[in-house]
């Protein structure tokens, strides 16, 4: 019978092959060997990996449902949400309010259940519920995300209290702190912001020194039929809009009114009592005219 | 038997040796020292033939036959496959019960299981890369087998049986395979099998395609029952029905023998159970030490790749809510997802497939040509062949690269930065993405070099549609790289262009990467860098 040319590969030899059988069991050995040292900072490399998606997944969480409320950088917005990226927030908070778990815990709850009275609160509006167990729209994975998120500002946090890295935050009408004489993780209940001058619109609608207007207001969006704001009006064609609003009112009264007076006129479809009643006291005339300005200009600049 | 008087016979030492050979020789079930010692140095075996003595004794070696012709035993002739299938089938099933340990088959628990399993088990994620390894392994070989029985032409009388339930063994091994894709639960599996199970929907008539679509995924669209059905079919029912099939398949295999080179033979004539006696090589010792290195060398093989090669991947937590750009099947389902692109979900996913399968099944009683040998049977060989490429062009056409382009802004965006996987942005990682904004049309340059190869990808991937697309016109991008938290950064792609009208257009994707967080592709050098910590600062 004829050898194939390939055939030189064929091995006979039984001892060759258990020897080949044994080199093989070495490199497995070796291998597993090799796998085991590393395995504990494998474990823990991976550990850190899943801890640190969490967080990613919670930044887009936080980016898409939170931050018109609490603030881009989650300092809050005046008026309208607590800061949570807070010095305050995360060494006293829970001593003020009671809560005897874990600042973990406390956010989760928070998040997956809402703030849902408005009984004795100064904001604007009530925190929604989040949790898909409440009637949200989260997943108990994307509660835990986004809590994950929020703690993770803790680092950053803990360095604010410096004149030029002052804690953001605002403390609670209903939940006054205990601490307020303490070094440490005092508030800046008494630290009124000066205004130096005269605000801009931009400011006022939507910085850290103004009204939180954007936590309800959307400027990118226009109010039509199919795009209404769920809080309050978009704002994107409100130079369209707002001369036909109310009869007899030009578009400059109707947007100044509905600053200085919001429940004088209620669009249908909204509750009055949401927009606080005391634009008129936190800002200037000359401030109220430039944001009216603004508002209706079609070339708003952000 | 009394100890007394042996002891006077034959002396204390003979005894004990006597003894001790009694023992290793119910262990090996009937082959004694001495023997082992002539097999290994390749002597005949003593006559009666102890060797044989295991095959009758044994239950493990029952099945096994107790010689081979010695052609068949060459490795080129089976190339081993069907051994290896089997044993991929065992590796798999060890493998497999492990995992069970650790996973609880819930919407709730899957995907956090995997997670623990991950970062919490030692040598956890060695017994997944394993599986699943092993599971594509599996598909790949048992395919093999099936070609290379076909290129032999052994599927020919009496051979027609074993064929048979050698397809309904291919079927199993590849449902196996998409059923267990499910159980990690990420957006892989889960898009993965949505739309395998939306082909069953189209079965018709209507009423039999919502019912068949209805019992595998336990509602309207998979969710907790639709795992727990998955999972059951994975771990209990489908392996069975693998083994039910096998044992018939082996039997069949053994009893007509493994048909022999093709012109070792008469044309028409089946010898193979016609062993002249110096033509035999029986099993023990030559075969078993064969298969066992074989095996044994197989095992180092996977071993090594699991540890440096190949990582299964897990992607974010299935969510029904959000389709991810570019979903694919598995890769040996591609051909399903190519015919799918060009005919309609009738007849791509259900008219097609099910005729391939009879096809398959009756290619014994189609092919009458009594001959096994290559030179008289082009016909059979070549629309094999034919066959064959055309599962590798529909396999090319299932994958992204065919046919569905999105809008070039979401591609380019998807080349740097994907939303599920790795890429090369995240590869290079949060170290090197530093802080600022970049324009494409101000060429910006960084100290960072791979940080400047995304750059100018970026550049020239702009550049290449906008040559390629006409809609795409006088376009250029902004990168944005801003830290979000400590040790997170978000990263923000901007994408400007002029429609064909002159109007301005925009793309905005933001992504968040953390310091910690690894990204790894399934095939390819593992990333070791965790071994050695960074420097403290
Ligand atoms: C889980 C899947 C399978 C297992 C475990 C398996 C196992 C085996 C084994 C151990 C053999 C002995 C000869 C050899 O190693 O080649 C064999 C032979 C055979 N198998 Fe399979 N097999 C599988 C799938 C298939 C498939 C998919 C086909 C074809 C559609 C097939 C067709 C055959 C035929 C025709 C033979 C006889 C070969 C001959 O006599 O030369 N098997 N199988
Ligand atoms: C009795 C045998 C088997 C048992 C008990 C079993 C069990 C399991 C379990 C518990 C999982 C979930 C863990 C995980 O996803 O990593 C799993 C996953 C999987 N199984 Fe199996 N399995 C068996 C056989 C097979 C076979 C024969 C194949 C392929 C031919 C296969 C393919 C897969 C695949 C592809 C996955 C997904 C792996 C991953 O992404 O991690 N399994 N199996």
């Amino acid at each position: 019978m004829k050898r194939p040319w390939y055939s030189f590969l064929y091995i006979r030899s039984p001892l060759v092959k258990i020897g080949l059988g044994i080199v093989a069991v070495m490199i497995s050995i070796a291998v597993l060997l090799f796998l085991g040292v590393i395995e504990d900072r494998r474990m823990a490399a991976q550990t850190a990996n899943w801890d640190g998606r969490a967080i990613e997944k919670g930044a887009e969480i936080y980016a898409n449902n939170c931050y018109t409320c609490h603030g881009p950088d989650g300092k809050g917005l005046p008026g309208v949400a607590p800061a949570l990226h807070s010095k305050y927030f995360f060494t006293q908070r829970l001593k003020d309010v009671g809560w005897t778990g874990s600042l973990h815990d406390y956010v989760a709850s928070t998040v997956a259940a809402g703030r849902p009275s408005k009984v004795k609160s100064q904001w604007a509006q009530m925190m929604p519920t989040w949790s898909q167990r409440f009637g949200g729209p989260l997943r108990d994975d994307q509660v835990n995300n986004v809590t994950a998120f929020v703690l993770n500002w803790e680092k950053d946090a803990l360095t604010q209290g410096t004149p030029d890295n002052p804690d953001p935050w605002q403390p609670f009408a209903d939940a006054p702190s205990k601490a307020v004489a303490e070094g440490g993780g005092a508030p800046v209940a008494e630290t009124p912001v000066e205004p130096t001058g005269p605000r801009s619109p931009q400011e006022l609608f939507a910085g850290a020194n103004g009204m939180g207007c954007s936590g309800c207001h959307n400027l990118d969006l226009p109010q039509t039929a199919d795009s209404r704001g769920p809080v309050g009006p978009n704002m994107a064609n409100l130079y369209e809009t707002a001369g036909s609003m109310v009869p007899g009112q030009d578009a400059e009264t109707y947007v100044y009114n509905s600053i200085v007076a919001p429940n004088d006129y209620i669009h249908e479809g909204y509750m009055a009592g949401i927009m606080p009643q005391n634009f008129a006291e936190r800002m200037t005339e000359e401030e109220i005219r430039s944001l009216v300005a603004w508002l209706l200009d079609p070339n708003r600049q952000r | 038997m009394a100890v007394q008087p042996e002891l006077e016979k034959k002396g204390f030492a003979q005894t004990v040796l006597d003894a001790a050979d009694d023992v290793f020789t119910r262990i090996t079930a009937g082959i004694p020292a001495g023997e082992v010692r002539r097999m290994l140095r390749g002597e005949a075996p003593g006559r009666p033939n102890p060797r044989l003595k295991p095959h009758s004794e044994a239950f493990l070696l029952h099945i096994k036959p107790t010689y081979y012709h010695e052609s068949v035993t060459r490795f080129t002739h089976t190339f081993r496959l069907g051994l290896l299938s089997t044993y991929l089938f065992f590796v798999e099933t060890i493998t497999g019960l492990i995992l069970m340990i650790w996973y609880a088959p819930t919407p709730e628990r899957a995907y956090t299981d995997m997670i623990r399993l991950l970062s919490n088990v030692p040598f956890g994620q060695l017994m997944r890369d394993l599986h699943r390894l092993g599971a594509e392994l599996m598909v790949l070989i048992v395919t093999a087998h099936m070609v290379r029985t076909y290129l032999t032409g052994s599927y020919k009388a009496p051979r027609q049986f074993t064929w048979f339930t050698g397809v309904i063994l291919l079927v199993v091994t590849l449902f196996l395979s998409f059923s267990g894709y499910l159980l990690p639960w990420d957006q892989l599996a889960f898009w993965a099998v949505t739309i395998g199970t939306s082909m069953a929907e189209a079965v018709p008539p209507k009423v039999v395609g919502e019912t068949v679509n209805l019992l595998a995924r336990g509602a309207p669209d998979i969710g907790a029952n639709g795992l727990m059905r998955f999972y059951l079919l994975h771990v209990l029912f489908l392996p069975l029905v693998l083994f039910l099939f096998f044992f018939v398949h082996y039997y069949k295999v053994v009893h007509f023998g493994i048909s022999l080179p093709s012109d070792e033979e008469e044309i028409g004539q089946d010898t193979a159970n016609k062993v002249p006696a110096d033509r035999r090589v029986y099993f023990l010792p030559d075969v078993m030490i064969d298969e066992a290195t074989f095996l044994i060398g197989f095992t180092a093989l996977m071993v090594v790749i699991t540890a440096f090669f190949f990582s299964a991947p897990l992607e974010s937590i299935a969510n029904p809510q959000s389709t991810p750009l570019h979903t694919v099947a598995p890769w040996y389902f591609y051909w399903l997802q190519g015919l799918l692109k060009i005919a309609d979900k009738t007849i791509a996913g259900v008219i097609l497939p099910g005729v391939l399968l009879v096809l398959l099944i009756a290619i014994p009683y189609l092919d009458r040509n009594p001959s096994r040998r290559g030179r008289d049977r082009r016909v059979a060989i070549i629309s094999g062949v034919v066959a064959g490429i055309v599962m590798i062009i529909l396999s090319w056409m299932g994958t992204p690269y065919y046919a569905v382009q999105g809008a070039p802004s979401v591609e380019i965006v998807q080349e740097l930065m994907p939303e599920e996987g790795m890429g090369p942005v995240r590869e290079i990682g949060y170290a090197h993405l530093p802080l600022g904004k970049y324009d494409t049309r101000e060429n910006p340059v960084t100290d960072d070099e791979e940080f400047n190869h995304i750059l100018h990808e970026f550049e020239a991937s702009i550049a290449a549609f906008e040559e390629k697309d006409p809609s795409f016109n006088q376009a250029y991008g902004i990168l944005s790289v801003t830290q979000e938290q400590p040790s997170l950064k978000r990263i923000t792609w901007e994408i400007y262009w002029l429609s064909p009208e002159g109007v301005q257009d925009k793309f905005v994707r933001t992504f968040f990467l953390h310091e910690d967080s690894l990204y790894w592709e399934q095939y390819g050098l593992k990333d070791f860098s965790f071994v050695r910590p960074p420097a403290e600062e």
